[in-house]
């Protein structure tokens, strides 16, 4: 039987659906356990740094509206996104990194696949969809880390603590932090897979790798985090002039 | 059937082959031999298209294959199959799954043939019974067979192996260049083995290519070798000859 003419394949098939679910599924299993607990301990510190404050100033009936503002705008995507970088981003380069030295790249597209298509794609839109969705886990449980330390550690009852919160925190806040942690997902997938797959020089080039992920990741939503602040302020100035 | 004409390649400013000429004919198994570093992996991966040459041409039963797109190189490389140097399986897929990858990849076959072809190409490696197992569960020199099964799944004319006994002990070395051997008569295959073990090549090569410093310095048939005056010949034969 004559394989080549007979049954060959003349097109590469579009990147395979299965294998993203496959990524979103294994990425969001690694690290649900773990971003859920960071967000819990976000929202705790967040609660006890206002409490220290606010007790000053006879204003604890703010605590839970502030915390949750500020939890969901700005310090729980970005701790969120810290904890994601170092344990997806670091596991996906080191991952493809080992793959490209040890010439499993080259096999794959010896055997007829396309890297980019087989192992790139599923990781990326598996690493943005699953962050994205690990973030919002991790922004909800640190509400309830927040009012969880607010009832315990303050002396708060519930009900006073999700008074405020429907006040301070208005739609622009959810979607705010909904846009960042998006953002911080295609930052995370668009470095790691980069990194990774781009890695040369053996053991020593992957450990390199890892680093330059971690690094470029972490400086990265930094850098992004202080644009869309600085953006959302003032489209808010604009918006109360208005 | 393979010819290479004055083939150059540099890394970095670094030129690796300097103007490789020669030539392969078919069903023949030619050993590559030079020190680390003359541009043997090289000369391979320029033959798939893993790599593109600065200059020069290469050509597969007449037909020349450089500088083609990644999609133009499929049907060469089903025509190639290429044994690395590391196993390079993919740690998350079963020895099946990896034997069949190169089989739903080049080809549209239906599931029993695939199953059938796995079957085939383990035994061919003389490997039975690890087809559910993972690779890391396998010795190395069981990765390098499945790996060779992985290659000849896909029923390639040429068969390239990349310092296919690297790492390993002499008796599976023995047992791995046994197989080239056997493999390469019984699937009446082209054969091109990088490597620097001249004392295998000697025992199985139909001919031998010495590279150095990027330029083929001596080649011929294993008795022809034996004769070589190049220095680089004389220190492969000398090492043989202490080892044994």
């Amino acid at each position: 039987m004559d394989f080549s003419s007979k049954f060959c394949r003349p097109q590469r098939r579009s990147f395979e659906r299965e294998l993203v679910f496959e990524q979103i599924w294994k990425v969001t299993q690694q690290s649900a356990l773990t971003t859920a607990l960071a967000g819990f301990f976000v929202g705790a510190v967040m609660t006890v740094q206002f409490t220290m404050q606010l007790k000053q100033f006879g204003a604890l009936a703010y605590l839970g509206g502030l915390s949750t503002s500020a939890t969901i705008r700005e310090i729980g995507p970005l701790l969120i996104a810290f904890m994601l970088s170092g344990k997806v981003g670091a596991f996906t380069s080191a991952e493809l990194g080992t793959m490209r030295v040890t010439e499993q790249i080259d096999a794959i597209r010896c055997l007829g696949a396309n890297p980019i298509q087989e192992i790139i794609l599923p990781r990326f839109f598996g690493i943005v969809v699953s962050s994205f969705f690990l973030l919002a886990i991790g922004l909800f449980m640190s509400i309830f880390g927040g009012l969880f330390l607010g009832v315990f550690f303050a002396g708060i009852n519930p009900d006073e603590y999700l008074r405020y919160v429907p006040v301070v925190v208005k739609w622009p806040s959810l979607l705010i932090g909904l846009f960042k942690c998006f953002v911080f997902a295609f930052l995370l997938a668009t470095i790691c897979t980069y990194k990774g797959y781009t890695t040369t020089g053996g053991a020593v080039g992957v450990g390199r790798s890892v680093v330059n992920t971690a690094v470029a990741t972490m400086v990265s939503i930094v850098v992004f985090d202080w644009v869309s602040s600085v953006f959302a302020e003032t489209a808010a100035i604009i918006y109360l002039a208005w | 059937m393979i010819e290479f004409h004055n083939l150059k390649k540099s890394f970095s400013g670094r030129e690796v082959l300097k103007g490789i000429t020669f030539t392969i004919g078919e069903g023949e198994i030619i050993f590559v031999l030079g020190t680390s570093g003359t541009g043997k992996s090289v000369l391979l991966k320029n033959l798939v298209g893993l790599l593109q040459p600065d200059s020069g041409e290469i050509y597969i039963d007449g037909e020349r294959v450089d500088g083609k797109s990644e999609e133009e190189y499929l049907p060469v490389r089903r025509k190639c199959g290429m044994v690395f140097q590391h196993p390079a399986l993919f740690d998350s897929m079963t020895v099946f799954e990896n034997v069949a990858f190169g089989l739903r990849k080049h080809f549209n076959l239906p599931e029993d043939e695939v199953v059938k072809r796995v079957h085939e190409s383990l035994a061919l490696v003389r490997l039975e019974n690890v087809d559910q197992k993972m690779p890391q569960e396998l010795s190395y020199g069981m990765q390098k067979r499945v790996s060779l099964a992985r290659t000849v799944a896909i029923r390639p004319k040429i068969l390239l192996f990349d310092e296919p006994t690297t790492g390993l002990d002499p008796i599976t070395t023995n047992a791995v260049n046994k197989l080239i051997y056997d493999l390469s008569r019984e699937l009446n295959v082209t054969s091109v083995v990088v490597s620097h073990d001249m004392h295998c090549a000697l025992d199985i090569a139909d001919r031998i290519i010495v590279l150095d410093q990027g330029l083929v310095v001596a080649q011929g048939t294993p008795s022809e070798m034996k004769n070589s005056a190049v220095p680089l010949v004389v220190d492969f034969l000398a090492e043989v000859d202490s080892a044994y």
